[in-house]
């Protein structure tokens, strides 16, 4: 055994939030907060955690310091269950006003005890020694001189924390007070840092969570007992399944790998029960005032009702804070291992303890056999889903006695973070005409609880009831000194799920506080920064406010704002003051903070710019000035952010944003500048500067909106809407030249008549009165031909399979390029299927047509076809057995074949590997169901003629035609088909048709592309899958491209060629005036509407701009002809289930279907259409469409 | 297409052979199969940058590439950057200016700088927010990361960030 000193304190019940525990606490084991050993190095233990805050770094400078041990000796333990004290969740910005406390202490215990053992040694008396560099020293000139960790050997000592250890005086820090570079930078700039979700344990499985359909609720009658079936035999041959756990309304998947396990969960069937009606928070003011309330009157002062009577200023106002997110960058994660009796759990949690106590009622195990690991995770800034994903491990882990991993999906973390409450404050304030205050009466609302662990309530273990937690009250007191107030906090149950969220109720409660107050200064004619010096009765708040205003050169401003109405820019100036007070009521104050910003509102769209921020704290001393200026800006940033853009948008079925798109934050380009004033203090006890710094940022926004317009604004978030409808309403109309001509129009070919009715549309369409016009008509027309003609040919005798050898390898060869040039893989593979055995299901107005099994398969390929068999077949659409063959099929073009070509492509597909595969049959509608109709179809609109070149053009045009109407079959998509489903090729050749329910664009004159397509273009696009002037192959087009990667070069340019004649239309505009009028517009409308946020949010990384330095395509939208469509078919589709670029190194686009909703997205193409193709009509009654496509979608 | 394939893959100048899934995400490959942790899930949409890697030298959202979509270029995690224990240019700004909080967003800051820089596209103050508009921090370290991104960039900071 090594030498040891260890500090420990008797083992203590936890307080506040961490006692949830039903457990009994008694012989708590001894909590130990400083251990130093033989090697001189030092570790400190706390009971919280480092939040990405940098309170690794202060610990460990206050133990350096008082042990007088050089910085990097010092380690620390932070929140791990097994080893660290038990000091609550780390909340409220306490850690180092608060739980640093008994640990500074400890550390000057140790040095005692140290220079104790010095003076036994050396034989003099302790008062002569001195510490210095982990040395105890002895007087000048003596040669006494012992290392800590010397003093050490051969000593196990162990001493009890004496409570009231003096420390160090301040005066005399060294360590504590300076600029050290945190401690975690180096690793996490290196990727060595190990996050929670980083851990990886040997033999560790993957899980998703399958959450209930009411997202973001966690009571009512519904929770807990709605999931009615789950099937697991749907996804248990899944690859890598693993397990299903189902308990309650918790479900779970385990699999080997972690994207099987997204797949199955994906693909795993379940059924819930109907969603009741969830509370409407449309109008959020009145649900918080129907939410059932109890007073709790938590500050009465003086005569309220002497105070109103008679009052000059008299003023009521109500203040609204929305739902907000505390939104981490990574969604949570958490491994667990349930091994020997002991349940190990690596979690990002901000309370161990706590998170302990829940995962012992959880799993029914007593806390000493779990062991809570914490990790660094994404800042969280409040409750997110830290416990609850480590919840849903630890539920895994022992039901498949492996070690298990779960992460929450982006959406998952959205929609189930317990949110920041929405908060109602409604306030009346009196004073005198000479401004002095008289009556203040505040009311809050604040619907929270802590937020139970979600598997505990799935589970039903913990039943889901509305219970309230008494949070209202940070800072529910103002800080100005009115003569008389009554400070009521109505407790409630959460609405949605919600918990404490940085600035808990502080934040709202403090933006009604100091709107108010500079409202009253107003109506008392004083400015603003004077009239709050004037009645602030804190001497410190004072010096710091006017700290702050000197700071920022504030001009006095006193009387009502006086906005230039006629101005479209309007800029302004407002303060603000808070002290943060966290804890229960009366609670503790942490810093104060001050705010001066500056704002510019654009009254022609709302848009509100924070351009400048000077904020103030006074903090005590600061153990790392460094580490507290960056928290100031950290708060500054998250609170601007959180004051403009961000409300939790609520539907009829929880939280409706589940991406960045559907919740914007801050982004780079909208930083303001950043002024920090710290106070020096260091000879004052320091205080907690976590949170402080976003306490006044809304009110000190609202009251520069107030500067800049004259109008006051009571409701958060100042988003563009708001904004500008309020401007409208209370301001003069602005007269302005239009902010942004449209960019002029291109002239555009005459609109398409009725798109008509084939093969290759969905059964949506059938709706259409053409097209239950044409299948009347049509049945028709196909009975009355069917009377005269033979509906059935011969069959032709099986063969055996012939021998590959057979043919030579040079046929082969090019039989593949034929193969290639036709595509025959993209019909005849099904998803996930082998190439070439078919089973693709095609959605035609007629009904579902498999494809069929073209491997040379006996049984169920076409082993026992012969070469007349099969060219018949291409060429005529008659099956070996003599039925007739869908046209879905386009033997109509494989007639063009020539005889070369045909035998080729027939020995290629002998030589493939045989595939037993039985596809399902066709299910087609009568009267398309009676095969032998498609005779007289046949006679109607086939032709069986080979390919006639053209002499008036070049071999290569001709060579171009061959395959583009042979082979290549394009005109079976692109070329619209009559009611019949027959191609119309005499008149509307390559006009645009459909192909899997995506609209296969003209390629003629008619198309609708912003740029002619050239030769090069159609060359680019085929031969790498990308046309910078029109975008990448996508859809169907993909696997053409793909497969055309087996032509050569000489032919795709043919077809390039080929194809380029039938598009004649002039070149109108350049690709460079397409974009940039189109950036203009994109500039223009940012964040002014749900579409363009979603696109800023979602969109834009790939879409926006020129980011030469990104990988992949980054498709211009302003060149797409999509955007220009008559229909919205392609981009709605592509937008639901992304789409991967045909070639390596384009890149792909994530599907957007699961996380954003039909309302969300007919924002989003509504907007892509007004600002891509403004000229263009828009499109109608798109979130019906979009749910009918997502209906067809694969 | 949706049967394991194996799979030749060039990762911070190693190559590894892999039998995954051609749809496989490149994050979940680099992050669990090749326990590269620089790159971190975030979003998986493309949205956050959280994922970033280098892909030839440009930046890459891993979450959203499928493993088949890198061809035959190399890849370069955060890992990687560092050579021999020294740290990159970027890697160093970034220390020196203390850009981070939690620090989860910190890989996609780094890669993206590095990225830009590769093109030589930050000549001033503007272009490094430009470059890092679609990269998320929540933790507000946009002061600190700006100032890493333009010491790396050698370019001057706007006076009053
Ligand atoms: S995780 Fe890839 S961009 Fe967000
Ligand atoms: S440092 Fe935490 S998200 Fe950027």
């Amino acid at each position: 055994m090594t030498g040891f000193l260890e500090i420990v304190r008797a083992g203590q019940a936890p307080k506040g939030l961490s006692a949830r525990s039903g457990q009994k606490l008694e012989n708590l084991p001894d909590e130990l907060f400083i251990r130093l050993d033989e090697t001189g190095t030092a570790t400190g233990y706390c009971g919280h955690v480092d939040l990405g805050t940098g309170i690794r770094t202060a610990l460990t400078q206050i133990i350096a310091e008082e042990l007088d041990l050089p910085f990097d000796q010092v380690g620390m333990v932070l929140g791990d269950t097994e080893k660290a004290p038990n000091q609550g969740a780390t909340i409220a910005s306490e850690t180092i006003q608060v739980s640093a406390v008994p640990l500074r202490r400890a550390a000057a215990q140790a040095r005692l005890v140290l220079l104790t053992l010095a003076a036994s040694r050396a034989g003099i008396r302790a008062e002569t020694l001195r510490t210095e560099d982990g040395q105890v020293l002895g007087p000048e000139g003596s040669n006494v001189r012992f290392t800590y960790g010397e003093l050490l050997v051969g000593h196990e000592l162990r001493e009890r924390l004496d409570e009231a250890q003096p420390v160090k005086d301040p005066a005399s820090y060294k360590l504590v007070g300076t600029r050290v570079p945190r401690v975690d930078i180096p690793d996490k700039a290196t990727g060595r840092a190990v996050y929670v979700h980083d851990v990886g344990v040997p033999g560790m499985l993957h899980a998703r969570v399958v959450r209930p359909p009411y997202g973001g609720w966690d009571h009512g009658p519904f929770f807990g007992c709605s999931l009615q079936s789950v099937d697991r035999d749907a996804v248990a041959r899944m690859p890598g399944f693993v397990d299903l756990v189902v308990v309650g309304d918790f479900i779970a998947v385990v699999a080997e790998r972690e994207e099987q396990a997204e797949a199955i969960a994906e693909a795993l069937p379940v059924k819930w029960a109907p969603l009741p009606p969830v509370p409407d928070l449309s109008d959020l003011a009145e649900a918080l005032r129907q939410n059932p309330d109890t007073p709790r009157v938590v500050s009465e002062d003086g005569d309220l009702g002497a105070a109103f009577t008679g009052a000059a200023i008299d003023l009521q106002r109500s203040y609204l804070w929305p739902y907000q997110m505390h939104g981490s960058i990574g969604p949570s994660c958490s491994v667990a291992d349930w091994r020997e009796g002991v349940l190990t759990v690596w979690s990002g949690t901000q309370n161990p303890h706590m998170l302990r106590a829940d995962l012992a009622l959880l799993t029914n195990l007593p806390e000493a056999s779990i062991e809570v690991i914490r990790h660094e995770a994404a800042g969280c800034y409040g409750r997110n889903c830290a416990d609850d994903v480590s919840g849903d491990a630890a539920l895994l882990a022992l039901r498949i006695g492996r070690p298990v991993r779960v992460q929450l999906t982006r959406a998952q973390e959205h929609v189930w973070e317990p949110k920041g409450a929405a908060q109602l404050m409604d306030v009346r304030g009196a004073a005198d005409a000479d401004g002095k205050l008289r009556g203040y009466e505040f009311n809050t609302r604040y619907p929270s609880n802590v937020s139970p662990l979600l598997s505990l309530v799935l589970t039903g273990i913990v039943p889901a009831a509305p219970v309230a937690v008494p949070m209202g009250d940070r800072t529910s007191v103002p800080p100005y000194d009115y003569d008389a107030r009554k400070i009521t906090v109505h407790d409630m149950a959460p609405i949605a799920r919600a918990s404490w969220f940085r600035g808990v109720s502080a934040m709202p409660n403090s933006f009604a506080h100091d709107c108010f107050i500079d409202e009253l200064a107003v109506a008392a004619g004083e400015d603003p920064i004077a009239y709050r010096l004037k009645h602030l009765p804190d001497e410190r708040a004072k010096d710091l406010l006017s700290a702050v205003a000197e700071r920022a050169a504030w001009q006095p401003r006193p009387g009502p704002a006086q906005p230039n109405v006629q101005a479209r820019i309007l800029r302004g100036r407002g303060a603000a003051y808070a002290q943060y007070v966290h804890g229960t009521f009366p609670g503790v104050p942490a810093a104060w903070s001050a705010w001066i910003t500056d704002v510019e509102v654009d009254r022609a769209t709302g848009r509100v710019s924070v351009t400048r921020v000077v904020a103030g704290q006074d903090s005590g001393m600061m153990v790392n000035p460094a580490g507290v200026q960056h928290q100031i800006e950290g708060n500054v940033i998250q609170s601007v952010s959180r004051a403009l853009k961000e409300e939790v948008p609520f539907d009829a079925t929880g939280v409706v944003a589940k991406e960045w798109g559907g919740y914007p934050i801050l982004t780079f380009p909208e930083l303001p500048k950043i002024d920090v004033l710290m106070v020096p203090r260091q000879d004052q006890p320091p205080m907690g500067a976590g949170e402080s710094a976003s306490v006044p940022s809304a009110a000190a926004i609202a009251n520069a909106l107030y500067d800049a317009t004259g109008v006051r604004f009571y409701e958060l978030p100042f988003t563009p809407e708001r904004v500008k409808a309020r401007l409208d309403e209370a301001l003069s109309p602005l007269s302005l030249p239009e902010m942004s001509a449209p960019m002029s129009a291109l002239p555009r070919p005459g609109t398409q008549g009725p798109a008509s009715v084939g093969w290759g549309q969905r059964i949506g369409r059938l709706v259409k009165v053409s097209g239950l016009a044409g299948l009347a008509a049509g049945g028709a027309a196909l009975g009355a031909l069917a009377a005269g003609m033979l509906p059935l040919r011969a069959p032709i005798a099986p063969v055996s399979k012939p021998d590959a050898a057979l043919f030579s390898q040079a046929a082969i060869a090019r039989g593949r390029q034929v193969a290639a040039a036709g595509d025959c893989a993209a019909c005849h593979t099904a998803p996930g299927g082998t190439p070439m055995a078919g089973g693709l299901k095609l959605e035609t107005a007629f009904g579902t047509i498999v494809t069929t099994n073209i491997t040379p398969d006996l049984k169920t390929g076409i082993g026992a076809w012969s070469y007349p068999a099969f060219a018949r077949a291409m060429r005529e659409g008659i099956s070996r057995d003599g039925k007739h063959l869908y046209p879905a099929f386009p033997y109509t073009s494989f007639a063009k074949i020539d005889e070369d070509d045909m035998q080729a492509l027939y020995a290629y597909l002998m030589s493939l590997k045989p595939v037993e595969n039985v596809v399902p049959s066709s299910q087609l509608k009568f009267p398309f169901n009676q095969r032998w109709l498609l005779a007289g179809w046949n006679t109607l609109f086939a032709s069986s003629a080979p390919f006639t070149p053209d002499p008036t053009k070049s071999a290569s045009w001709n060579r171009g035609a061959y395959l583009v109407e042979g082979i290549g079959h394009c005109s079976a998509c692109h070329t619209p088909r009559n009611a019949l489903g027959a191609e119309k090729l005499k008149t509307a050749y390559l006009d645009g048709g459909e192909a899997e329910g995506w609209d296969a664009p003209a390629l003629s004159s008619l198309s609708r592309s912003p740029l002619p397509w050239t030769e090069q273009d159609i060359y680019d696009y085929l031969r790498t899958g990308f046309s910078s002037r029109h975008g990448p192959a996508a859809g169907p087009m993909a696997p053409v491209v793909e497969g055309m990667q087996h032509l050569p070069d000489s032919d795709v340019r043919a077809i390039a060629e080929y194809i380029s004649s039938f598009d004649s239309r002039n070149e109108e505009a350049s690709a460079t005036r397409l974009d940039e009028a189109a950036a203009q517009r994109l500039a223009a409308t940012a964040g002014t509407s749900l579409g363009a946020r979603i696109f800023s949010g979602s969109c834009a990384a790939c879409h926006e701009g020129d980011a030469s330095f990104m990988f992949g395509n980054r498709p211009s939208l302003a060149l797409n002809t999509n955007l220009f469509a008559t229909k919205p078919d392609n981009l709605i589709r592509i937008i639901l289930d992304g789409s991967t670029a045909a070639l390596p190194s384009g890149g792909a686009m994530p599907a957007f279907g699961n996380v954003l909703n039909d309302k969300q997205i007919a924002a989003l193409v509504a907007y892509l259409r007004r600002t891509f193709a403004p000229d263009e009509p828009a499109w109608h009654d798109l979130p019906n469409y979009i749910a009918k496509i997502r209906q067809t979608a694969h | 297409m949706n049967v394991a394939q194996p799979l030749e893959l060039l990762v911070n100048g190693q190559l590894h052979t892999l039998a995954v899934l051609p749809t496989t995400s490149l994050l979940h490959v680099l992050r669990n199969d090749l326990r590269l942790n620089g790159p971190k899930y975030g979003c998986g949409l493309g949205e956050c940058g959280a994922c970033t890697v280098l892909i030839g030298d440009r930046a890459a959202r891993a979450c959203c590439t499928p493993v088949s979509q890198v061809g035959v270029l190399p890849v370069t995690t955060l890992e990687g950057l560092e050579q021999d224990g020294v740290l990159d240019e970027v890697q160093r700004a970034f220390v020196q200016e203390q850009a981070a909080q939690c620090g989860y967003c910190l890989n996609g800051m780094i890669m993206t700088i590095r990225a830009a820089l590769n093109q030589g596209c930050v000549k001033s103050f503007e272009d490094a927010k430009q470059a890092l508009r679609f990269n998320l921090c929540r933790c507000g370290t946009h002061v600190e990361i700006l100032r890493a991104a333009c010491l790396a960039c050698g370019v001057m900071l706007d006076d009053a960030s």
